[in-house]
């Protein structure tokens, strides 16, 4: 019986090298188009959106290419009378796009353009008894939003305004047997969230809580054939997820574990040639999101021509020395 | 794929354009609503179209984009055959942003709406793109102040679900949903209770009492479809299998029935989805679960059930409705309390057995799957980590439970060498060794029937390291799947490393 191998295979003609010009044209160009449907349908999270082009515009030194009055402005009209920001003006507020927005202002040192104060209150508000943090005022509790809430915090100076015991007692109730963490206390281990996990607990100063080499091995094995990294066993490999994989090897000081120069193959190997910008595999349509953490992937394995990016918050290194932030990182 | 917060992923919605944005062009519509004003007229027909099909069939189950590139003068988008409802792609290119600037109109005080139109509207933009978290927010508030009932909003989330299996968002609202419907029920429950201390219970009460209940069973049978619906529906689904987890963690908390059964229908679904790892992590879940609440001592499982009752599925659990405990009487009960736990242990013994047996004769038939060994694993692991607890928390107090381990210990590795030996057989090409399978395919020892279980009969127990390594020797020995061979590879050195150490 003949195993499915669940991975791709690389063509010989894929891309081999950066095309960063390409890259740069692509997200000047993507926030252009702003009556596309496709720009209604992703909306919802468009706070995100701006941070990943402008994270990856940064990271590759195009960062003035965009509009930064505008930009800000924008954030400005997204904050509500709660603190919160929203991802859009009409959208209600969310701690996903508070964070996002935080960044961005990080990234244009104008952190000040937003009420911080009520920021603070915001995400302080938002956490529960037993330590965790909701998304928003309805409650929805995940490890995810305890990252965004620390990550907040950091970014804004203001960590103690929260109980980091508890928070990170919370997240540690979510560790599995194999390292790894999921959402919820009892869910499955994912690179996504293991992830946000290590971040948290590089941010609140907590990596010793970690089995590194138990993690370190069940994050090693998410390298396929290719080269390229996925979130689970059995899953294909994906862009994103290479990135998600890397950052947290590297927080926890295993990166050395997998083979850096296949999966450099294989990120490349997902860029556009013609329209610039990254999928999430090799041949399928290019998008913001994957391109960011191409970009942020490539520059974690060493590329010169990329900025070096801090592996916790997904951000220019030079912007986190600026604000004065270090986050821990396992040797 | 993935979806994340800033920094975090977010492949659905560009998952959501590969698959169906890309089929709407829109040549045929120009034609037919050119101007601004024709597409409002358009747009809100359609919008009623949907309203009306929903009427019209209470019982559609899925919904989906019907590939049709141009619109057809005099007829409906909206196509309603049997139970399945259909929008003919060319015109979601006009409802979309219609309705998604109509409610983001409203939610800046800039338009008006009635009630009535909001739950038009949220409805037809949550089915096109269900993780508009504002327009399931809107509807959150509906809900609060009565407009829409939580069925209502569960069923419009599972037609969603058919469509988009993943979508965080809905998975999300769902939760708060059923969280409505527990406090509900809680409220229920305390009023309840303090009318009956004042002496003022009334039959009516009971009854009503009995079908909320029995709605909460409902409810949780309900939810229980919708998720294994999504995960058919996607592979190794995050979302929906975390909200099992969830649904079973408040709505049938302490329930041992309900985790039971679950892990009984589980058993057929991870046999047909062996590369679900999801799927096979629930059953981890379940697994644990259900030997923990094994092993704690009787008397605190008992305290602890009348909380549960007030908020989840009322507990049909025998393990916790012991009269003997409950009324505290002296008189059988050490007795009855050393026959329960030794029940209790041979469930466990029996549970870890059934599911090694299983991990093996899956790994067996469908080699190369990562799933099953890292199943396998965390089985492994589970079953390690429990006898070590045992093993301690006995030679600590020296109760009579430690007499039954370490008497039966040595027994459990006898046993394991035993069922080693059969999968030899297996190995050399011969039909698995009957009797292990006989006992893989036998219901779970009845908790309540202690007679047919007596202390002292030697059950088949799961392996221990030797033999896990020669399981793994017997893999290597001979298969000639490449896949196979790594995976067997790395569970030995994963044996080695994790497992072996320790004592
Ligand atoms: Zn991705």
């Amino acid at each position: 019986m003949g195993t499915q191998v669940k991975d791709v295979i690389i063509k010989p003609d894929a891309p081999s090298s950066l095309f960063l010009d390409k890259h740069a044209d692509y997200i000047a160009a993507y926030g252009s188009k702003k009556d596309d449907y496709e720009y209604t349908l992703s909306e919802y999270l468009r706070m995100s959106g701006i941070y990943w082009g402008l994270t990856v515009m940064d990271l590759m030194g195009q960062l003035p290419r965009m509009n930064r009055e505008e930009i800000i402005d924008f954030i400005k009209s997204c904050q509500h009378e709660c603190g919160g920001i929203s991802a859009s003006i009409g959208h209600d507020p969310h701690l996903l796009y508070t964070l996002s927005a935080v960044q961005i202002l990080c990234l244009y040192d104008s952190v000040d353009a937003i009420d911080v104060d009520k920021v603070v209150e915001y995400v302080k508000g938002l956490q529960q008894e037993d330590g965790s943090f909701a998304g928003d005022k309805w409650g929805e509790i995940d490890t995810r939003f305890s990252f965004c809430a620390v990550a907040t915090l950091a970014l804004l100076g203001k960590m103690d305004k929260i109980n980091v015991d508890k928070a990170v007692e919370f997240v540690l109730t979510c560790m599995n047997f194999d390292g790894g963490f999921g959402c919820r206390p009892g869910s499955e281990s994912h690179a996504g969230q293991i992830y946000c996990c290590t971040g948290f607990l590089s941010l609140t100063g907590q990596l010793h809580q970690v089995n590194a080499d138990l993690l370190g091995w069940w994050l090693c094995e998410r390298q396929l054939p290719s080269g390229g990294l996925n979130g689970r066993p059995e899953k294909l490999p994906d862009v994103c997820y290479s990135w998600w994989v890397l950052a947290s090897l590297k927080i926890i000081g295993r990166i050395h574990w997998i083979d850096k120069a296949k999966l450099r193959t294989f990120i490349l190997a997902c860029q556009d040639e013609e329209t610039g910008g990254f999928a999430d595999r090799p041949g399928d349509m290019v998008d913001p999101f994957h391109t960011l953490f191409g970009v942020a992937g490539l520059s974690l394995l060493g590329d010169e021509q990329i900025k070096p990016v801090n592996p916790v918050l997904c951000m220019p290194e030079d912007v986190l020395q600026r604000i004065g932030l270090q986050p821990d990182l396992l040797s | 794929m993935c979806l994340w917060p800033s920094g975090l992923p977010y492949c659905w919605v560009f998952f959501t354009r590969k698959k169906f944005l890309v089929r709407v062009t829109s040549h045929g519509v120009l034609k037919m609503a050119e101007s601004e004003e024709e597409v409002d007229v358009l747009v809100q027909r359609v919008v009623k179209d949907i309203t009306n099909a929903f009427k019209r069939n209470p019982n559609i189950d899925e919904i989906g984009v019907i590939p049709c590139p141009e619109a057809r003068y005099n007829r409906s988008p909206i196509v309603l055959v049997e139970n399945k409802l259909g929008v003919e792609s060319w015109c979601v290119k006009f409802l979309l942003p219609y309705v998604h600037n109509k409610l983001l109109l409203y939610r800046q005080r800039k338009h008006w709406l009635d009630r009535e139109a909001l739950v038009d509207i949220t409805c037809t933009l949550l089915l096109l793109n269900p993780d508009f978290t504002t327009a399931w927010n809107v509807r959150k508030e509906l809900l609060q102040c009565g407009v829409l009932n939580p069925e209502k909003d569960l069923y419009l989330g599972k037609l969603a679900l058919t469509k988009f299996p993943k979508s965080p968002e809905t998975w999300i609202h769902r939760r708060w949903v059923l969280q409505q419907i527990l406090r509900q029920f809680s409220v229920v429950g305390r009023s309840r209770k303090q009318q009956q201390q004042q002496g003022e219970a009334e039959q009516a009460d009971g009854e009503r009492s009995q079908q909320l209940s029995d709605h909460l069973a409902r409810t949780l049978h309900q939810e229980m479809k919708v998720c294994s619906d999504a995960a058919c529906r996607y592979p190794s689904n995050y979302n929906a299998w975390s909200h099992r987890i969830w649904v079973v963690q408040h709505m049938a908390k302490g329930n041992f029935k309900v985790f039971h059964d679950e892990l009984s229908s589980m058993r057929l679904w991870v046999s047909m989805h062996v590369s679900d790892h999801s799927g096979f992590h629930y059953r981890q879940f379940l697994l644990k679960e259900l030997i923990t609440e094994l092993s704690q001592t009787p008397a605190s499982t008992t305290t602890c059930s009348p909380q549960h009752q007030s908020s989840t599925v009322p507990s049909v659990n025998p393990h916790h409705h012991s009269d003997t405990q409950a009324n505290g009487e002296l008189s059988g009960a050490e007795a009855a309390g050393e026959d329960e736990r030794q029940l209790s242990l041979t469930t466990v013994l029996h549970l870890f057995h059934q599911e090694m047996e299983l991990c093996s004769d899956l790994i067996q038939s469908f080699p190369g799957h990562e799933t099953l060994w890292s199943h396998r694993r965390h089985v492994f692991y589970l079953w390690h980590q429990w006898r070590r607890e045992h093993q301690h928390r006995c030679s600590n107090n020296g109760s009579s439970e430690s007499v039954h381990l370490n008497n039966s210990d040595p027994g459990l590795t006898e046993v394991g060498a035993q069922s080693c030996a059969g999968r030899g057989e297996s190995v050399n090409g011969q039909r698995h060794a009957s009797e292990p399978m006989e006992i893989d395919r036998a219901p779970l020892p009845d908790p309540r029937d202690s007679k047919r279980l007596k202390r002292g009969v030697l059950l088949p127990a799961p392996p221990g390291l030797p033999c896990e390594h020669s399981f793994v020797s017997s893999i290597l020995d001979r298969c000639s799947n490449p896949e196979q061979r790594r995976f067997a590879l790395a569970y030995k050195k994963w044996l080695d490393t994790v497992m072996g150490p320790q004592p």
